[in-house]
């Protein structure tokens, strides 16, 4: 890649996308707007990254009045715009921008850029494309009209004409979103339709992994009428993280790629003179690599620290490569790599679909062929999503949407390679997509994102993401678990309430009605037919005062009195602290708060209620509840002292653990024989034969006699 | 005739009373209320020497409120109850369906389906060893339509005695059996036929009726109407038991049919708390049999998986133990086929009656 530089290559290449053009998106008439908006909304979104601007996009599709097929594509953004000496440049020739040697995460480095748009528009309709560029520093605003000599690799300018601020306005096209930022006009052969695979599904997919950026679009017929219309506005003003480029990590090197790194060494920033030390070398050319070790590398492939790199010989390489891969070394360092964090995939995720229960993780980067990766998911689960489906798979690399090849894509393999089945999704066989209420959102970043083809749709196989994916989904799988094994509790103790509080009432009222007899006392009737503790929870955001307040009920429906200290989760962190906390209690460990009740006699219930600010709304919806004491609570899981211990330990010693969206909750498992006149068990069966052991911070597997 | 002895309304309510008596001992007793009820299922009838019918066995669940939709079951049955005394002190009586209709109005007692009314009120009457006309609750079903040379009184809405002779006062399609045939509805007055005939289809039937059948062959003609109700079963054991007319089946060649007959003979599954009321144990089958099938070369149907599943059921079913049924059963087994009675057509339209039917009788000893 990073050798095509001459001008008989670039031409090739345009003649390449003449024949190829199925292999860049612009296959089918309905694919190619999906692509023309995608090489669009990629560079704008880019641009807006690198300098620093919170995007605003606009995009626009018309169906051409009295010609079959043709549409008219219009983008605009607020992004920094390009200078009228680049424009040509930028929209008339492959392979053209800075970013193409580096090593970086950026989106653009999945398509055939810009250029591919105008190119098609020109073999399809033989129309230039027309763009309007404003740069900040610049009074007016320029327009060029491009075509393409696809031969020459070069642009056709025509119709170049500045014009001054005050002639810009809407009515010619002039407009764009503030004081800089780039118009786009082109008309192409294309299809505007609607579903899995369109360009609202492409922006919509676009706005969950892009929640900085405001994305408005329309698609109008050819009367005028608006067919489509949608917009997603930004939910955080959080810019991603700007990425820096970075060196190649020696970890996981092809031999290739270091055999020219060698060759193509240059002279030592410092301390080597005109020769170049292979210690120098390899301090400079590589991340993650200090002096000592070099050295240690070095010395293992037993090499001289001073040999010139150009002089090693194949089986020195070889050495050397073997070397690398003996030596621990940190991470690459991530800084080049722009997660989403799972806050705002939640966030985003909940903007764009309506559901009950969000899980994300973002995994830590990892390295792979000696680039930095990081590994996102998301899993959404319930409200309007149908439950008889294969659920819908989101896949993003660099936060640009896959659409096509789903299935032999490396993301969708990963989430195959799950037993959604432990996890509480339908999935037939254990094999292809599991079905049910869900959508999964799989985001990888990477700094070199490997595809199956040309066409960018696939990721093609890598065992190392495969398992840091499988990793990330066994994570969102089991909060998932837990949230349908807490529905599950939920509802039966709900149709035990409605038992007790509303039908055995009726059924008293009425047969004392019958007989005309005396009324009788209910309460050692219920405790009989309940014979349990119970726990209800809700947690839930109060717009006014921006608080998220959990309140936990606890009744006691057995025949004597209880007396426990209540333990629950809270997302603990900086910026967050409770505020209202009438019963007081006490920090218990990071995350972990504790209430000790007063004594609760039969028939009596108690509830502790405290409020959290510093969350927006959605963030936070799922408690675990602990109790120490006698007997079970259903609703709750008995408090397991020596992991609280050990995570005591941990926490002192400064190891951070997962916050508490990671925390795995613990099997509700009631041991009948270590409980006190046999009470009604509402268990959750569930086959537990974890392959992977499961062990929550405060989990306990049996609940142990006190 | 204990059961069959018709109770007074105030029996009615006082075994009535007694289901919420059981709930209300329970909660006294500081436990879940209870609603007792024989298991109903072919598991739990056994033959009755002394009645001659099948009833239910000795097995008793217990309904109990610990689960919401027991619970929900309990005062729903309260609710009928109530409902039940209401149409017995305001001399009213309503159909299955409306009852089901005016529980929209019973908030949480309330039925989910028709098919939950229509088995609870079983239940009630299993319970309270009454009859659902003494609860003045009336099926939809319609009962069977006869003709003959039989005389009957009916007590119509307004409270007269009209005497019916079901071949002289009736047009083509028959005196129509009501739904309630009990002795303050219904008096037998007089025959003049030898046996009755119950058929299955319709169209046999009228075939039967338009070639003077029960003419020539002196007897009373019944149309089932597929599983006879209950007015029908019960008006063709009054006819058997109070004129000691013989009672003839003549029914289809399938599982289905064997049920049928079972119910008549011997006393439904469902209803087997009151088959000394319903049932005829000295009814006979006529037709069409396994061996009919094959002895008069009739057009026939492969047996069905249905089919196939039913007959294994009916091998196990107490009612079906004895010998020849056992051996028709199997036959139909083996054969894998199945026959309406109207295949008799491929004869011609007066096969049934000027050869079948006699050959058949004959057999019994039932010849014109």
């Amino acid at each position: 890649m990073a050798r095509k530089s001459s001008g008989m290559q670039q031409a090739s290449i345009s003649e390449f996308f003449e024949k190829n053009k199925h292999f860049l998106g612009f296959d089918t008439l309905p694919r190619s707007i999906i692509t023309a908006v995608k090489e669009s909304v990629d560079n704008s979104l880019d641009a807006a990254e690198e300098h620093r601007i919170l995007p605003d996009l606009d995009i626009e599709i018309r169906k051409v009045p009295g010609k079959k097929d043709e549409l008219l594509l219009i983008t605009r953004d607020n992004g920094p715009g390009i200078t009228q000496k680049a424009i040509s440049k930028v929209f008339g020739s492959l392979l053209f921008g800075s970013r193409f040697h580096t090593i970086r995460q950026t989106r653009g480095q999945q398509g055939i850029g810009i250029t591919g748009v105008v190119m098609y528009s020109q073999l399809t309709t033989g129309k230039p494309t027309s763009v309007i560029s404003k740069v900040a520093k610049e009074a007016g605003a320029v327009r060029v009209n491009i075509g393409l000599d696809t031969k020459k690799n070069k642009a056709i300018i025509s119709n170049e004409k500045r014009f001054p601020i005050e002639e810009t306005n809407e009515a010619k096209g002039l407009h764009w979103i503030g004081d800089h930022g780039i118009r786009i006009e082109a008309r192409m052969k294309a299809k505007y339709q609607r579903g899995k695979q369109s360009v609202h599904q492409y922006l919509k997919m676009t706005s969950i992994v892009n929640p900085h950026a405001s994305i408005s679009f329309r698609a109008i017929d050819e009367d005028g009428s608006i067919i489509d219309e949608a917009s997603w506005p930004r939910v955080t003003d959080e810019l991603p993280r700007p990425v820096k480029d970075i060196k190649p990590h020696p970890h996981g090197l092809e031999i290739g790629t270091l055999q020219r790194l060698l060759r193509d060494a240059k002279p030592p920033t410092e301390g080597g003179g005109a020769r170049t030390p292979l210690r120098y070398f390899l301090r400079d050319t590589f991340s993650s690599l200090s002096n000592t070790r070099c050295e240690e590398v070095i010395e293992l492939a037993q090499l001289s620290a001073t040999r010139k790199p150009g002089s090693l010989k194949p089986d020195d390489v070889n050495n050397l490569l073997a070397a690398f891969s003996k030596v621990r070394l940190p991470a690459p360092p991530t800084d080049c790599l722009s997660p989403i964090e799972d806050l705002l995939i939640k966030k985003g995720l909940s903007k764009a679909i309506d559901s009950r229960f969000v899980s994300t993780v973002t995994r830590e980067p990892r390295v792979t062929n000696g680039n930095p990766f990081q590994v996102e998911v998301g899993l959404i689960f319930g409200g309007d999503l149908p439950g008889d489906q294969p659920i819908q798979v989101l896949r993003f690399a660099n936060r640009v949407p896959l659409m096509y090849q789903q299935g032999g894509c490396l993301l969708t393999k990963a989430l195959e390679s799950v037993d959604w089945k432990r996890y509480g999704l339908d999935h037939p066989g254990g094999r292809g997509i599991p079905k049910g209420p869900a959508a999964v959102l799989i985001h990888l970043a990477s700094t070199n994102v490997q595809f199956t083809s040309e066409a960018k749709e696939a990721l093609a196989d890598n065992v190392d993401v495969h398992d840091e994916i499988r990793l990330a989904m066994l994570e969102v799988g089991r909060g998932l678990r837990n949230h349908l094994k807490k529905q599950k509790q939920k509802a039966k103790a709900q149709e035990k309430f409605e038992l007790v509080n509303i039908i055995l009432p009726e059924i008293h009222d009425k047969a004392i009605a019958i007989l005309e007899e005396e009324p009788l006392p209910l309460a050692p009737v219920i405790t009989k037919i309940m014979n349990a503790v119970f726990i209800e929870e809700k947690v839930e955001w109060e717009a006014e005062g921006k608080l998220t307040r959990a309140s936990i009920e606890i009744y006691n429906y057995t025949a004597r009195p209880r007396a426990y200290t209540l333990l629950s989760t809270w997302p603990e962190r900086e910026g967050v602290e409770m505020v209202d906390n009438p019963l007081g209690g006490r920090r218990e460990a990071k995350g972990l708060w504790a209430w000790k009740l007063e004594t609760m006699e039969p028939g009596t219930s108690t509830t502790v209620s405290f409020a959290v600010n510093g969350l927006s709304k959605g963030v936070w919806s799922e408690i675990d509840i602990f109790f120490r004491g006698a007997g079970d609570i259903i609703g709750a899981t008995k408090l397991d002292e020596e992991i609280l211990a050990e995570m005591l330990r941990e926490e002192e010693a400064g190891v951070e653990h997962e916050d508490e969206d990671d925390v795995d909750s613990p099997e509700v498992v009631i041991d009948s024989a270590a409980v006190e006149e046999s009470p009604t068990v509402i268990v959750n069966e569930e086959n537990e034969e974890a392959a992977e052991p499961e062990q929550g911070w405060f989990g306990v597997g049996r609940g142990e006699e006190e | 005739m204990s059961v069959t002895q018709r109770k007074t309304t105030e029996e009615v309510v006082e075994n009535l009373h007694g289901v919420a008596r059981e709930m209300y001992k329970r909660m006294a007793k500081g436990e879940a209320p209870t609603m007792t009820l024989p298991v109903r299922t072919k598991n739990n009838i056994g033959f009755d020497k002394k009645l001659g019918v099948y009833k239910y066995g000795s097995k008793r669940s217990i309904r109990d409120a610990t689960s919401l939709g027991s619970a929900r079951q309990l005062l729903r049955a309260l609710h009928i109850i109530e409902f039940i005394e209401e149409m017995i002190d305001s001399e009213k009586s309503s159909t299955l369906r409306e009852m089901y209709y005016i529980s929209e109005a019973w908030g949480h007692g309330k039925f989910g389906s028709q098919n939950e009314s229509n088995n609870l009120a079983e239940d009630l009457e299993i319970v309270t060893k009454c009859l659902r006309e003494d609860f003045k609750l009336r099926p939809e079903e319609d009962g069977a339509r006869m003709i003959g040379n039989l005389t009957l009184n009916e007590r119509n809405r307004r409270g007269e005695w009209m005497r019916i002779n079901a071949r002289d006062d009736v047009g083509d399609s028959g005196y129509g059996v009501p739904y309630n045939v009990e002795s303050e509805k219904i008096e037998l007055v007089e025959h003049d036929i030898d046996f009755i005939m119950a058929i299955e289809t319709g169209g046999m039937f009228d075939r039967l009726v338009e070639n003077g059948f029960d003419e020539d062959f002196r007897c009373g003609l019944l149309h089932l109407k597929g599983q006879p109700a209950r007015s029908t079963r019960r008006i063709l054991k009054r006819m058997n038991e109070e004129w000691n007319v013989p009672i003839i089946v003549f029914l289809d060649g399938d599982p289905w049919s064997f049920r049928i007959f079972a119910s008549i003979a011997y006393g439904a599954i469902k209803t087997a708390h009151i088959s000394e009321y319903l049932a005829t144990p000295s009814a006979q089958y006529l037709g069409i049999t396994a061996d009919d099938i094959e002895a008069y070369d009739l057009p026939s149907d492969k047996l069905s998986s249905k089919d196939v599943e039913a007959l294994k059921a009916e091998l196990s079913d107490p009612r079906f133990a004895d010998g020849w049924w056992q051996e028709q059963i199997q036959m139909m087994l083996s054969l894998d086929k199945k026959a309406e009675q109207q295949s008799l057509a491929k004869y011609g339209l007066d096969f049934v009656t000027d050869t079948y039917l006699p050959e058949k009788l004959a057999e019994i000893g039932l010849g014109p």
